[in-house]
């Protein structure tokens, strides 16, 4: 365990949700440990913020959900990306790239 | 799209509330399920999986409360909910709600009305479509010399030059004029009966530009004013009052003067003329008739439709867009210099420039003058009303929220932010604003009409979007300055205190029952201003109404005639004596006289007379005399006292020599040796030479609150050409109950002759003061709203006070306080805070009353009497506020009290 786990940084939450759904289809728990997973548990979500996200994602057409059984024979809802979702993530990720390029580069800068 | 999803998902949220919740309920409740597996997989024990896994991510519902705060439609949800708990608070005390309501209503609605007044006269455009394009022309330096003018010199404009300004295409899109056909009304027929109403002529394009709409036919054409049509157009108001609204008043005949018109058009709602402080019956369009002469002239070769000579016609232009003023003065300004000087011969190199300027046509021209500052000083009165109401509301909050402290606390104890129990606090203001806001409305309405009725205005105040927007912007601030001052107070107390509390003990700060005080002697300071300024306006309407006028004005009826098919002096002297004769033997009339300028008018003839051939020296104000034509018995009939000499008789005709009535002042001024009978006082020729028979004593002209000025009286045949007049008759009975056999008089001299403005001479003095009864009414009005809110407000305050102070009362009691003690611990109180009021009231009240003088009459800005009148108004409400908590206080039972703790 890593001895310590910060916030996602601001605004970049929304991204990290669709990059995991862009995988594969999930469901919310899903998504928190897989984040966590991935971020080597830099990265640790709240339930609130997490649905939160997810409930605007939703809103603004990049997701969807339905309801399935899991492997344990849990109900849960689980999240696709659409098409509108996997082109914002593309974009996003690009800008992403692009600024934190910038801001390595400031930083290394002596 | 996606805010198409947004908004169907929001609202599915909103109105199928429970499945929603139920799904998040089931997929939070996974999440935390799957978690807790995890942690067992982890091997924890599942107790311990349950805590770490609440401890790291929050409790399942404050996760839900999270997450369903994230969508706008938790906010819509929060504000519907807010409404109905607000609702459902004010329905619980609904005595409150209502006093409250009416509170906010009474101030608002007089504000309203006042704005109103305010608008009509200092704001609002014209009701036509693109009004800012509109403009008054002026004659800032009057028209040039050896003109003849109207009363409007400022404003009156020839014919030559409404012709050469009309061409002026690049300026004007359009120019009209209009000229009214008398200074007050005209005779009128419609059918059988002769009657009056207010006409005016106008150009052939006067409708078209000014873009005034039709109800009904159609309005003038330029042929209609080169062939002087004998066409009318009707207003929307006169076709209501005379027509019933009838569709077959088009094509009626008219008698305007005894001239056929047709019926034409009428206009379209709303539009009274371009004068709203007047509104206009009928138009023409203008005329050459000689019976049709612009304000009633004789008609003269100098009085004529085109004469040069007679500046008559007033314009109102319409600016083409985009030309401003300054641009479109400097076009005209080269075609007005020779169009002024047509027909006036050579023009002297050392006449006065003649001028020519624009006037705004926003508000009511003339009444501007009168009415700005009056307006502002009842604005203010208003609003020291409405702060006093907003205070009585913020107070009547304040208390009720106090004992609602420990309602808050318990919500604040249960997790409520500060941030909700605002909204809950304003949203409950809001109602009470919008409820109050109602009533204002309501109010206004009815208020606005009356204001309009009292003040004499002939358009009605209208409540437009502007007055409306204004009811809303106080409204809203009233809202928000009492909804927050409670609830400062309701939260900054500490829960703790509150809950620990029981009710009779509750909390009570020093600094909470100081703002209260605080609060009230404000009140107090503010209603002795008001009742300062009340005061000060009834005195001065009671120097008004008891000035001695030095007639008997009771008993008199006066009416005003117009023969305007008799021309010649000769014809005009029998005119008269024959009515004379006919009013004396009609029933009910004790004595009959005739006046030319009626008394009490505003109107008045002002000149300066050679004494024994001699004119006086000195500057008009001291030397300029006052004249009137009068009929036999003027002294005896109006009740004049004749000091020496004699009345007017019978006998005084064109052809008996000429005599003159002066008065005592004339006789003071000229004769200080008190023999001015039999001198002689005269004008241009020596045998326009009258002699002096008669001093009489000094009596009201115009106004009631003129000075007495030398006045000369002839009779009325001698002092020629012979002006229309007036008639005076005196009765023992009411002289109103006249008015049907005058009637009955004036048809068989002429069934075409109206009877003009009858009155009594009573009321026709009162209004040379109606402005300032109008503003004493107002303010009285006021000022007992005032009292009313600052009494509740004081009695509430100490009612409360006292109901709080129960077991303390009950302690002091109990060790022997007596009763008089206990009234005086109440007393003292109310005392303190009214003497609080009085030193806080007493210099703005100064200060008010400078800024009213030029208001007040006959009384001075620190009158005494108001002042004292005021401080004792206000200690009289402070007491009588006091005396029933304070009788309360005093039948507090120790042992109920004590029990009660």
């Amino acid at each position: 365990m890593p001895d310590k786990s910060s916030d996602v940084v601001q605004g970049t939450l929304d991204m990290l949700v669709l990059k995991t759904l862009a995988l594969e289809p999930m469901h919310g728990y899903g998504i928190s440990v897989r984040i966590e997973q991935m971020s080597k548990g830099v990265f640790r979500l709240n339930a609130g913020s997490l649905f939160l996200a997810i409930q605007r994602l939703q809103r603004d057409g990049l997701i969807d959900g339905e309801w399935k059984a899991t492997e344990n024979n849990r109900r849960a809802r689980y999240y696709v990306l659409t098409k509108k979702g996997r082109q914002r993530l593309n974009s996003e990720a690009r800008e992403w790239g692009r600024q934190a390029a910038a801001i390595a580069r400031i930083l290394e800068a002596s | 799209m996606s805010l198409l999803r947004n908004l169907g998902s929001g609202l599915r949220s909103l109105f199928r509330k429970e499945q929603v919740n139920r799904e998040l309920d089931e997929e939070l409740g996974e999440y935390l399920e799957m978690a807790d597996d995890e942690k067992m997989k982890q091997g924890m024990s599942r107790q311990d999986a349950l805590r770490a896994v609440r401890l790291e991510g929050g409790s399942l519902d404050g996760t839900k409360e999270i997450v369903r705060s994230g969508g706008w439609e938790s906010v819509v949800d929060t504000l519907w909910r807010d409404l109905l708990f607000a609702a459902r608070m004010l329905r619980k005390s609904p005595g409150f709600t209502l006093v409250a309501m009416l509170t906010l209503g009474l101030g608002i609605g007089g504000n309203t009305a006042v704005f109103s007044v305010m608008n009509t006269v200092l704001l609002r455009y014209l009701p036509l479509p693109n009004p800012q394009q509109l403009v008054f022309l002026r004659l800032p330096n009057a028209p040039p010399d050896g003109v003849s003018s109207t009363g409007d010199v400022d404003r009156s404009f020839s014919y030559p030059v409404f012709e050469a300004l009309r061409k002026e295409h690049a300026v004007f899109s359009d120019l009209m004029a209009y000229v009214p056909l008398a200074v007050n009304k005209v005779a009128v027929r419609i059918g059988e009966d002769p009657e009056e109403a207010e006409g005016d002529m106008v150009s052939g394009n006067f409708f078209s530009g000014l873009g005034v709409s039709f109800t009904r036919g159609r309005g003038f054409a330029l042929e209609d004013e080169t062939a002087h049509a004998s066409v009318v157009v009707l207003s929307y108001s006169y076709w209501t009052t005379r027509f019933g609204r009838s569709p077959s008043a088009i094509g009626q005949t008219i008698y305007v003067k005894g001239v056929p018109f047709t019926v034409i058009g009428v206009t379209a709602q709303g539009f009274y003329g371009v004068e709203p402080a007047s509104s206009t019956d009928f138009w023409i369009p203008l005329q050459n008739r000689p019976e049709l002469t612009a304000w009633d002239e004789e008609p003269s070769l100098n009085t004529l439709y085109g004469t040069p000579k007679w500046w008559c016609i007033q314009l109102i232009g319409r600016l083409v867009p985009g030309v401003t003023e300054s641009q479109a003065l400097a076009k005209l300004d080269p075609v007005f210099q020779s169009a002024a000087l047509i027909g006036l011969g050579t023009p002297d190199p050392k006449a006065k420039k003649n001028i020519l300027a624009f006037s705004s046509t926003q508000g009511i021209q003339g009444l501007r003058d009168d009415y700005q500052k009056p307006v502002q000083i009842l604005l203010a009165m208003v609003a020291l009303v409405l702060a006093i109401a907003c205070a009585n509301v913020s107070m009547l909050l304040v208390a009720r929220n106090s004992t609602r402290a420990r309602e808050f606390s318990v919500r604040m104890a249960l997790g409520a932010g500060r941030g909700r129990l605002l909204r809950q606090t304003l949203t409950e203001s809001f109602l009470l604003v919008a409820g109050g806001a109602t009533f204002g409305w309501m109010f206004a309405i009815s208020g606005s009409q009356a204001l309009a009725a009292w003040s004499g205005m002939e358009t009605p105040f209208v409540l437009d979007s502007r007055v409306l927007l204004f009811t809303l912007a106080i409204s809203i601030s009233c809202a928000i300055i009492f909804g927050l001052a409670p609830l400062r107070r309701a939260v900054s107390v500490p829960v703790g205190v509150t809950l620990k509390t029981s009710n009779a003990t509750a909390y009570r700060d020093q600094r909470s029952s100081w703002s209260g005080k605080v609060v009230v002697a404000s009140q107090m300071a503010l209603c002795l201003v008001l009742l300062v300024g009340s005061g000060l306006l009834v005195r001065s309407l009671r120097n008004y109404q008891t000035l001695p006028l030095g007639l008997r004005v009771d008993g008199l009826l006066v009416f005003g005639t117009d023969p305007f098919s008799v021309h010649s002096d000769e014809e005009k002297e029998h005119f008269y004596q024959d009515l004379l004769a006919r009013l004396r033997e009609a029933p009910g009339i004790e004595s009959a006289t005739l006046v030319s300028h009626r008394l009490g008018s505003g109107w008045g003839w002002n000149s300066v007379w050679t004494i024994d051939g001699v004119e006086p020296q000195g500057p008009f104000s001291e030397i300029g005399m006052s004249a009137n034509h009068v009929g036999p018995d003027f002294c005896h009939t109006l009740g004049i006292p004749i000091l020496r000499g004699r009345d007017v008789t019978d006998a005084d005709t064109r052809s008996a020599p000429k005599v003159v009535l002066v008065n005592e002042t004339f006789s003071n001024r000229f004769f200080p040796k008190g023999d001015a009978l039999g001198h002689s006082v005269g004008k241009n020729k020596p045998e326009n030479s009258f002699t002096v028979v008669g001093v009489i004593g000094d009596s009201k002209y115009k106004r009631v609150d003129e000075k007495s000025k030398p006045t000369l009286y002839f009779p009325f045949a001698q002092n020629t050409p012979i002006p229309n007049m007036q008639v005076e008759l005196r009765t023992h009975s009411n002289p109103e109950a006249l008015i049907p056999s005058v009637h009955a008089v004036l048809h068989g001299l002429d069934p075409n002759l109206p009877i003009q403005k009858p009155m009594t001479q009573r009321a026709q003095f009162d209004k040379s003061y109606s402005q300032a009864r109008l503003f004493a009414r107002l303010s009285i009005f006021f000022g007992v709203i005032a009292v009313l809110l600052v009494a509740t407000g004081l009695y509430g305050t100490l009612a409360y006070r006292v109901d709080r102070r129960t077991s303390e009362i009950g302690v002091r009691m109990a060790l022997g306080a007596q009763h008089g003690q206990v009234l005086w611990l109440i007393l003292r109180e109310s005392l303190l805070v009214s003497g609080a009021a009085i030193l806080a009231g007493v210099p703005v009240a100064i200060a008010g009353a400078r800024l009213m003088r030029s208001m007040l009459f006959g009384v001075q800005p620190g009158d005494m009497i108001s002042f004292l009148l005021a401080l004792f108004g206000v200690i009289l409400v402070a007491l009588t506020a006091s005396i029933i908590p304070a009788r309360r206080a005093m039948r507090v039972d120790p042992i109920v009290a004590l029990r009660y703790e």
